[in-house]
C-alpha cells in the first residue's frame, strides 16, 4: 500500500515540477515570437538601411537606431572598465589574502551593494553624481560617463560574487606549488592563480555585462536623454533601453515596431553573451 | 483530533466570510453596465483611462477600454462606428465636419515656455523661439539676454504636446515637418520638463499650464503671457481643447462616462493636475 501510493506520488511531483520548468521555455519562446512579431513592420516598411542610419525623426519617416546601440556599447563598456578592476581586485583581496573576519564583511557588503533596487542608485547618481559632475568639468553633467559610473557600481557585485567562486575553485595545491618552488604571492597570483581561473572569470564580467546592457531607469536618469551622439563623456545621449522607455508612452504604428525592434536588438546582444558564456564554461571542461 | 476538527471550523467560517464578501461586492453598486470603447489621441488617453479606472470602480458591471492611435485614428474610426468615443487632441478639419460627430470638450490645454531662473530674459519672438528650437540660435546674447548657451529640451518624439507646439509654435507642417537642433534633451513628461528645466542652466522648454510653479521661470510668446484668458480669447496660439467625439448623441453608458469625465469631482480632482478643467472655462 505505501509502495504504491509512493509511487503516484513521485508521478505527480513528476509532471508538476515538468510543468514548471516548462514554463520557463514557454515563457522565453513567447516573448521571442512576441518582440519578432511586433517588429516585423519595422523590419520590411523601415528596412535595415533606414534603421541602421543615424537620423531618427519619426516625422521624416527616418528611425535610424544608430546612435542608441552606440550608447548602449559604449556605457556597457564605461560601466565594465570600472567594475571589472574594482570586482577583481575585491575577489582576489577575499579569496588570498582577507582575514576571515574581514572577509565576510566585505562578502556581507558586496551582498548589500547587489540587493540595492537600481532606481535607487540611479536617484542618487541624478541628485548626487551629475551635479558634482557638472561642476567639475562645466557641462550639462548627464551622459556616458556618469552612465557608465552607475553602470560600474550595479554590475560590480555580480561580477565580484561570481569571480569569487572561479577563483576558488583553483586547487590550492597550484598555490602551495607556486609557494613552494619560490614564487612570491604576486607572482603566484599574476602568473597561476589567474591563468587557472581564466574561464571562470570570463563567465564573470560576461554576467555583469549582461547586467550593464539591459539597465533602463537608473541610466535614464543620467543619460541625458538627448537622440545624438555623444560629444564628450559628459553630454547628453541616448541608448536603447533609455530610447525604448521614452516613447513607449505615447507611440503608435511604425514608430512603435521600431521600438519593438530595439527590444530585438537589446535580445540579441543579450543572447550573443549567454552563447559566448556557454563556449566560455565548455573550453574550461577542456582544460581540466 | 479536537484540534483538527477546530481548524475546520475555522476554515468553513472563513470560505463563508470570502463568499459573502464576494457576493454582496458583486451585487453593491447599483449603477450602469455596459461596454464603452474609445480610441484617438494619446494626449486624451491617459485622462480617459483614470476616467475609466475611477468610473468601473463606482460601476463594477461597466467595461471600459481606452486605446490610443492619434487623434485622427479616434476620429475616423468613432464616425465609422469602430468605437463609441474619438479622442482628439485637435478640433474637427473641414472634411470632418459632415461626419455627424458630437464635440465634448473635456479640459483646455495651454502651453508655455519656460526657461531655467538664471535666464535674463522675458520675451521672445516667433522667430526666436523657433531660432533656438531649430539650432540657428545658441546664446541667450543673441535674445538680449546675457551671454550663455542655450540648451533646449523637448518632448519625446511621440508625444500629442511636441506635436502641438511643433506644429504652433516653429510652424512645423506634415509635408514640411521642423527638424530640431541635434542635442536637444528629451522629456517624457511634464514633470520631467519642468525638473530638467529647473536643473540645467541655460535651458528653455515648455509644459502645460497646470504644471507651472516657481522652479522655472515663464516666458511671454510675442508679447503675450500665456493663460486662461489669453489661450481663451486667442491672443495667445499656443492653446487648445482636450475633446472626446461621439457619433450623434451618446446614450446609456457611453453617456454616463461622458457625464463623468465632465462632472466637476473628476474635473476638480484629476484633469486640474494637468490641464485647465473645464468648469474653470465655463466660469470665464
Amino acid at each position: 500500500m505505501d509502495k504504491s501510493s509512493s509511487i503516484s506520488r513521485e508521478w505527480i511531483v513528476k509532471k508538476i515540477l515538468f510543468v514548471l520548468a516548462m514554463m520557463a521555455v514557454l515563457g522565453i519562446v513567447l516573448i521571442i515570437v512576441l518582440v519578432t512579431k511586433e517588429s516585423i513592420p519595422a523590419l520590411t516598411k523601415v528596412g535595415p538601411f533606414n534603421l541602421f542610419s543615424t537620423t531618427w525623426n519619426p516625422k521624416t519617416g527616418d528611425y535610424g537606431i544608430v546612435v542608441f546601440i552606440v550608447g548602449t556599447l559604449l556605457t556597457t563598456l564605461g560601466g565594465l572598465l570600472i567594475a571589472v578592476p574594482l570586482a577583481l581586485g575585491t575577489a582576489l583581496f577575499l579569496t588570498q589574502m582577507a582575514p576571515q573576519r574581514m572577509g565576510t564583511l566585505v562578502t556581507r557588503g558586496v551582498e548589500i551593494l547587489a540587493g540595492i533596487p537600481s532606481i535607487v542608485i540611479g536617484w542618487i547618481g541624478f541628485t548626487l553624481l551629475v551635479p558634482l559632475l557638472a561642476a567639475l568639468t562645466r557641462s550639462a553633467g548627464t551622459g556616458i560617463l556618469a552612465a557608465s559610473i552607475i553602470l560600474g557600481i550595479m554590475s560590480m557585485p555580480t561580477i565580484t560574487s561570481i569571480a569569487r567562486d572561479a577563483l576558488e575553485t583553483v586547487p590550492s595545491s597550484y598555490k602551495q606549488a607556486s609557494i613552494g618552488l619560490g614564487a612570491t604571492r604576486w607572482q603566484t597570483i599574476w602568473h597561476v592563480i589567474l591563468p587557472a581561473a581564466r574561464p571562470g572569470l570570463l563567465v564573470a564580467v560576461i554576467l555583469g555585462m549582461g547586467r550593464a546592457i539591459g539597465e533602463t531607469v537608473a541610466v535614464a536618469l543620467v543619460i541625458g536623454p538627448a537622440t545624438t551622439f555623444p560629444k564628450s563623456l559628459t553630454t547628453p545621449t541616448h541608448t536603447l533601453t533609455t530610447k525604448i522607455l521614452m516613447e513607449m508612452g505615447e507611440s503608435s504604428g511604425l514608430q512603435r515596431s521600431v521600438l519593438f525592434a530595439m527590444a530585438f536588438a537589446l535580445l540579441l546582444l543579450s543572447m550573443g553573451m549567454i552563447l559566448t558564456v556557454r563556449l566560455a564554461t565548455r573550453k574550461k571542461e577542456f582544460a581540466r | 483530533m479536537q484540534g483538527k476538527w477546530k481548524t475546520g471550523v475555522i476554515g468553513a467560517g472563513l470560505v463563508l466570510l470570502t463568499v459573502t464578501v464576494i457576493v454582496l461586492g458583486g451585487c453593491g453598486g447599483s449603477g450602469v453596465s455596459g461596454t464603452v470603447t474609445l480610441s484617438g489621441s494619446t494626449t486624451v488617453q491617459p485622462i480617459a483611462q483614470e476616467a475609466a479606472d475611477l468610473f468601473m470602480k463606482d460601476n463594477p458591471s461597466a467595461n471600459v477600454t481606452v486605446q490610443g492611435g492619434g487623434s485622427s485614428v479616434g476620429i475616423t474610426q468613432v464616425s465609422e462606428g469602430t468605437v463609441n468615443i474619438g479622442d482628439s487632441s485637435r478640433g474637427l478639419k473641414d472634411e470632418e465636419k459632415n461626419l455627424g460627430l458630437v464635440d465634448h470638450k473635456i479640459a483646455f490645454d495651454v502651453i508655455v515656455l519656460i526657461v531655467n531662473p538664471g535666464v535674463s530674459v522675458d520675451n521672445l519672438t516667433g522667430d526666436q523661439v523657433k531660432g533656438i528650437f531649430t539650432g540657428s540660435i545658441t546664446n541667450w546674447s543673441q535674445t538680449g539676454g546675457t551671454d550663455g548657451t542655450i540648451t533646449v529640451v523637448t518632448r519625446d518624439s511621440a508625444s500629442g504636446t511636441r506635436e502641438m507646439f511643433d506644429e504652433k509654435a516653429l510652424g512645423s507642417t506634415k509635408d514640411q515637418p521642423v527638424s530640431l537642433v541635434t542635442g536637444a534633451i528629451e522629456a517624457n513628461s511634464n514633470g520631467v520638463m519642468r525638473q530638467k528645466i529647473a536643473s540645467t542652466r541655460g535651458s528653455i522648454g515648455y509644459i502645460s499650464y497646470g504644471y507651472l510653479d516657481k522652479s522655472v521661470k515663464p516666458l511671454q510668446f510675442n508679447g503675450v503671457t500665456g493663460n486662461l484668458q489669453t489661450g481663451l480669447d486667442k491672443t495667445y496660439p499656443l492653446a487648445r481643447y482636450l475633446h472626446m467625439f461621439t457619433k450623434g448623441e451618446p446614450t446609456g453608458t457611453t453617456e454616463a462616462y461622458i457625464d463623468f469625465v465632465l462632472s466637476p469631482e473628476f474635473q476638480n480632482d484629476t484633469v486640474t493636475k494637468e490641464y485647465i478643467p473645464m468648469t474653470k472655462v465655463n466660469q470665464q
